[in-house]
Order: structure tokens, then C-alpha cells, then sequence
């Protein structure tokens, strides 16, 4: 184990907030020492404390929010490790190590288009009122399955959004990348829009190719499974445009032409 | 966790998590490893098939072991080769190295195809291996083992014949799991390593028997993850424990472990960690 490398930020937490937006859990801790370093686009590896050996692992959890000292996580209950999570009730205590990763990066003064798919609408939260705060104007493209997911739009008041289900229960009928191209013209006097993206991987496959058309920069959140969350183990590699990339440490987010999309 | 040093062994829980460190394997070439995706958590184990990803023993030398040299505790270098050859050969670059406190031998990593078998699955190639290492190195060698060979005491025997001072076992149980929507296989290598607490009573096993019938000294892991597991390893036979996948899950699993460790031992009466050694044979 690489003794050398353990954190300073391993923490035991209570839940102080646990509730259902729509599909997804919304479960927030108190972590000053958390909230205070959190950059949009980082994560968390968390688990429930306590001596339960399956679930095993801690999961990854991108960073929903942080407000004072509470951290925010948005939970889709999809496999094991999330449902037990997404399950935590209020004073119940979380085992947790971050923030990690590589957040987006939000210099420059580009328009900026952000794109979640599903659950991959959790970052952008922190996200948008981090550009938005530095100055830059934010649009939202946030897609959902059904309109059971798309209660979570809720989450982002006070951002111009636009909502796209894939059955057409509420908003536009269609994928999230649909109506990207159109958001994507260069405005008089100012810089192409640049988009930030976090979703499944064929929503982020059909970003990259938008990208590349239309020539827009993009930097897109990924998932991996991971085991230390810390950039040694190489467990979370995704195939990137010059050899592996670790997910934990070299990302969660890369620019859209270090990922190889093959 | 170096099993030599007499002192440590009578006090080991006391230095415990913090008594030895072992940087990941590093091979003569760089390797990039198998294709992703590379992990699955099953039911209380891990699935990996890293495939000793590493960017090799020069680059280790030159940039790993400068960066090394101030940890407080030793460090255990291990290498793996594809071939006999090789472990001779990075045992050799590495003699010098006053920052390498000792080597460790994985002739056992199951995500590498050498010649379609792990070259730990051979008795002749493991005492082959260790030979060529010892005859390159004075440093403390200990030959690391893997659990799916049809008789791990041979094993064991051969690498402590070829001048092993030392056999650290268990590496990772041979497993797969399917996806289970597409009920295709979920790693890239298709197969991988189990390791975590499913595989606790196959190491345990291990241990015991290898320690049972040799007279070196055992390091014992697999699925440690308490410190009653750590208690039940050394009962077992083990001079030192080492712990791998719980520190993923609380990456400061061992230092909680060696406290309560101390406590355990004096629980059931016993001097002393040394004495704890083997009171399962
Ligand atoms: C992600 C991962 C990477 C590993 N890499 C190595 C390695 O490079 N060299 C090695 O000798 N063993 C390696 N192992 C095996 C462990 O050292 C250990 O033998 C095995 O996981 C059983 O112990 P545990 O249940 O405490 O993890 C690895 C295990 C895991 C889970
Ligand atoms: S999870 Fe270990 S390197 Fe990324």
C-alpha cells in the first residue's frame, strides 16, 4: 500500500440532511474541512462507517454542492455500494476521503454550455455557480430518462436551463446532445461557448463528436470503478489518446481529445 | 512487517502498519497493463486485473527510489519478470540500492501471461527464479506465492531450496465475473484476481500449511481486514501480516488494527506476538 500517500482528509462524518428528489437520493454531511477545499469536477470516496464487509469498498461520489460547511452528494441507487448508501438516514455517520481528482478547470471567459445526462447532473451544480461567480454566462442542457429523474432540475434554480427526456414526459423529446449543436455559434465580440460535460459514456462519446464538428473546447467528467481513489493502484484507467489515463488522479475530468472515443 | 529482524517479530504489533513498505511491482520493461475495465467489487472481495502496469525497474531506480529514501520504515522492493531470467537481472540493479531494505520475488501476479502460466505455478521455475536472485543480491529475499497451484507446501518449498528467506502468501484467488445485464465478462481481461475478505480462510489455509512444514518465516495475507483476522493469521503461522485491499476500504485500517492487536494478544493470555506465532500447529 502506498503508505506515503494517505491523505490528510479522511473523515467520519454525520448526515445531517437525507431526502428524495425524484429518482435520487440527496444526502448531505457536515465537513468544513471538506467544504472549504472542494473544487467543482472533484469527488469523494465514501461508505457508510461501520464494520458491514459488503458493500466493501467505498464508492465515488462527485461533489453535489457545498454550502458553509455542508457537502452535498446526489445519489442514483443503481447497484449495491449506491443503494446502501442513498439508504443513509439522518445521524448516521459516512466514512470519507476527498476531495479528490481533478476538478474542471474555469479559467477564460467563454460563454459556458453545460450538458448532464442523468445523475451526471450532480456536478454541474458547484459548477455553474463557480463560472457564474467568476463572471461567465452559464446555459444548462440537462437530460433524463423520464420525467421521475427530471424532478431533480429542481436543484438548479436560478441557472437558464433547458430540460430534454428520452420518453418526452416533460420538456423536449429526445437526447441531451440533441439541441447541444445549436448552443454552440460563436456571439459578436466573444469567445465560442465552451461546454462541460458529465453523463453516461455514449452521451459523452456523441459530445466529443459535436465538439469536434462544431469546434468548441470541451471538458468532460468520467466514471471509472475505482479501489484507493488516490492514483496508485491503476485500477481506474480509461483508454485515453496517448496510452491509459486514471481516472482518480489525471481526471474525473479531461479535455474531450485526451480520451480516446473509439 | 520485515519478518527478519528478531526484534520486530517479538514486538510486532507495537511497529505494525507502519513497519515495512512495499511499493506496487515493477518489471525490467515498462508495462501498461490490461485493458479496462480493470476492477469489480463482489460480494465482501475485489476483482483486479491491473496486470503489473508499471513503468519500469530504471525508471523506478531513478525516479521512485530517490523519492523513497526518507520513508521512516524499510522498503521492500518487488520485482517480477516474464522469464527466470529476469528476476536475476533486477535483483542485480537493485543490490546496490542502499534504499531497498530487502527484495520481494512476485513470481505469483495472475494477470500476466508468461508463456500462458504464472512462472509461480512451476516449483523448478520459482527455485530457478530465486536461485538467479540470490545469486545477484545478499540483500533479504522473500519469494511472494500464489494460491492456485494444486499444492502451495512444493511451491513454497522450491523458492526457500533456491535461497528464499522468506514466503509471503497469498497473492490474488483466480476469479471473473459477468455483467449482469449483458452476462459478458465485466473485465477487459476478461479474468482477474479476487482478493479482500471472500478469500480470508483460502490464505489462511495457506499459511498454515507452509508454516507447518518450513522453517522460514511466513509473511500471511488475504483478506485481513480486522484485527482478529490479523490474530488468526499469526496463529496460523505468520511472523508478519500485510494488508491490501482494507486499506482501500479505510486506508488507515492498520494503525486501528495494531492497537487492537496488542489488546487481543494480552486477551488470551499470551507474552508476547512471538509467542502468538503458530499456536494453531
Ligand atoms: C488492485 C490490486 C493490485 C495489486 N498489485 C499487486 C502487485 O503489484 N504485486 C503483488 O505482489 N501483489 C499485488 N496485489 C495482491 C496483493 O498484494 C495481495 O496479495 C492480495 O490482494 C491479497 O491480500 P488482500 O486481500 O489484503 O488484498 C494487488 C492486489 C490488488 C487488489
Ligand atoms: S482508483 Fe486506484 S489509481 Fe485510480
Amino acid at each position: 500500500m502506498d503508505a506515503g500517500l494517505i491523505p490528510a482528509e479522511l473523515l467520519q462524518c454525520a448526515v445531517v440532511e437525507s431526502r428524495q428528489v425524484g429518482a435520487y437520493r440527496l444526502i448531505s454531511f457536515v465537513a468544513p474541512q471538506i467544504a472549504n477545499l472542494a473544487h467543482p469536477g472533484q469527488f469523494l470516496m465514501i461508505r457508510l462507517a461501520g464494520s458491514e464487509l459488503d458493500p466493501l469498498l467505498p464508492r465515488p461520489m462527485g461533489i453535489h454542492n457545498v454550502e458553509s460547511d455542508l457537502v452535498t452528494m446526489l445519489i442514483d441507487p443503481v447497484g449495491k455500494g449506491t443503494a446502501r448508501l442513498a439508504a443513509a438516514g439522518i445521524g448516521d455517520r459516512v466514512s470519507v476521503l476527498g476531495p479528490l481528482g481533478m476538478g474542471f478547470r474555469l479559467e477564460g471567459d467563454a460563454p459556458a454550455v453545460l450538458v448532464g445526462g442523468g445523475i451526471g447532473i450532480s456536478p454541474l451544480k458547484l459548477l455553474a455557480r463557480a463560472l457564474a461567480a467568476g463572471g461567465r454566462e452559464v446555459r444548462c442542457l440537462l437530460g433524463f430518462r423520464t420525467r421521475k429523474e427530471a424532478v431533480a432540475t429542481e436543484l438548479f434554480s436560478g441557472v437558464r436551463i433547458d430540460v430534454i427526456t428520452e420518453d418526452g414526459s416533460i420538456g423536449r423529446l429526445g437526447l441531451v446532445s440533441d439541441p447541444l449543436p445549436g448552443c454552440l455559434a460563436r456571439e459578436p465580440g466573444k469567445p465560442a461557448p465552451e461546454i462541460f460535460a458529465c453523463g453516461p459514456s455514449p452521451m459523452l462519446a456523441a459530445i466529443a463528436r459535436i465538439a469536434r464538428e462544431c469546434g468548441n473546447l470541451a471538458q468532460v467528467s468520467v466514471e471509472s470503478h475505482m479501489a484507493c481513489g488516490i492514483g496508485s493502484c491503476q485500477g481506474c484507467v480509461i483508454r485515453g489518446a496517448g496510452g491509459y489515463l486514471r481516472v482518480c488522479s489525471d481526471g474525473p475530468v479531461f479535455d474531450v481529445e485526451d480520451i480516446s472515443w473509439q | 512487517m520485515l519478518a527478519a529482524d528478531k526484534a520486530l517479530e517479538e514486538d510486532l504489533f507495537v511497529s505494525f502498519p507502519f513497519a515495512a513498505y512495499i511499493p506496487k511491482t515493477v518489471t525490467l520493461k515498462p508495462r501498461a497493463g490490461n485493458p479496462p475495465p480493470r476492477l469489480q467489487e463482489t460480494a465482501a472481495g475485489l476483482l483486479n486485473s491491473i496486470g503489473l502496469a508499471n513503468h519500469g525497474i530504471e525508471a523506478f531506480i531513478r525516479d521512485d527510489l530517490p523519492r523513497l529514501e526518507p520513508m521512516p520504515v524499510p522498503v521492500i522492493a518487488s520485482i517480477a519478470g516474464e522469464r527466470t531470467e529476469d528476476y536475476g537481472r533486477c535483483a542485480a540493479m537493485l543490490d546496490s540500492r542502499a534504499e531497498v531494505a530487502a527484495l520481494e520475488l512476485n513470481v505469483s501476479c495472475p494477470n500476466v501471461e508468461l508463456d500462458g502460466r504464472a512462472l509461480g505455478l512451476d516449483p523448478e521455475k520459482t527455485r530457478q527464479a530465486t536461485v538467479l536472485a540470490r545469486q545477484a543480491t545478499s540483500k533479504f529475499l522473500i519469494v511472494k506465492l500464489t494460491p492456485n497451484v494444486t499444492d502451495i507446501v512444493e511451491i513454497a518449498a522450491a523458492a526457500v531450496d533456491g535461497g528464499a528467506d522468506c514466503v509471503s502468501l497469498i497473492n490474488t484467488v483466480h476469479g471473473m465475473a459477468l455483467d449482469r445485464f449483458s452476462l459478458k465478462p465485466v473485465l477487459g481481461h476478461v479474468t482477474g484476481g479476487l482478493s479482500g475478505p471472500a478469500i480470508k480462510p483460502v490464505a489462511l489455509r495457506a499459511v498454515f500449511l507452509v508454516s507447518r512444514e518450513l522453517d522460514v518465516p511466513v509473511i500471511g495475507m488475504g483478506g485481513v481486514t480486522t484485527a482478529q483476522d490479523a490474530l488468526e493469521f499469526m496463529a496460523a503461522g505468520a511472523t508478519a501480516v500485510a494488508v491490501g485491499t482494507a486499506s482501500f476500504r479505510d486506508p488507515l485500517v492498520a494503525a486501528a488494527m495494531a492497537s487492537e492487536l496488542g489488546r487481543l494478544i494480552k486477551e488470551h493470555g499470551i507474552g508476547s506476538a512471538g509467542e502468538l506465532i503458530g499456536v494453531a500447529h
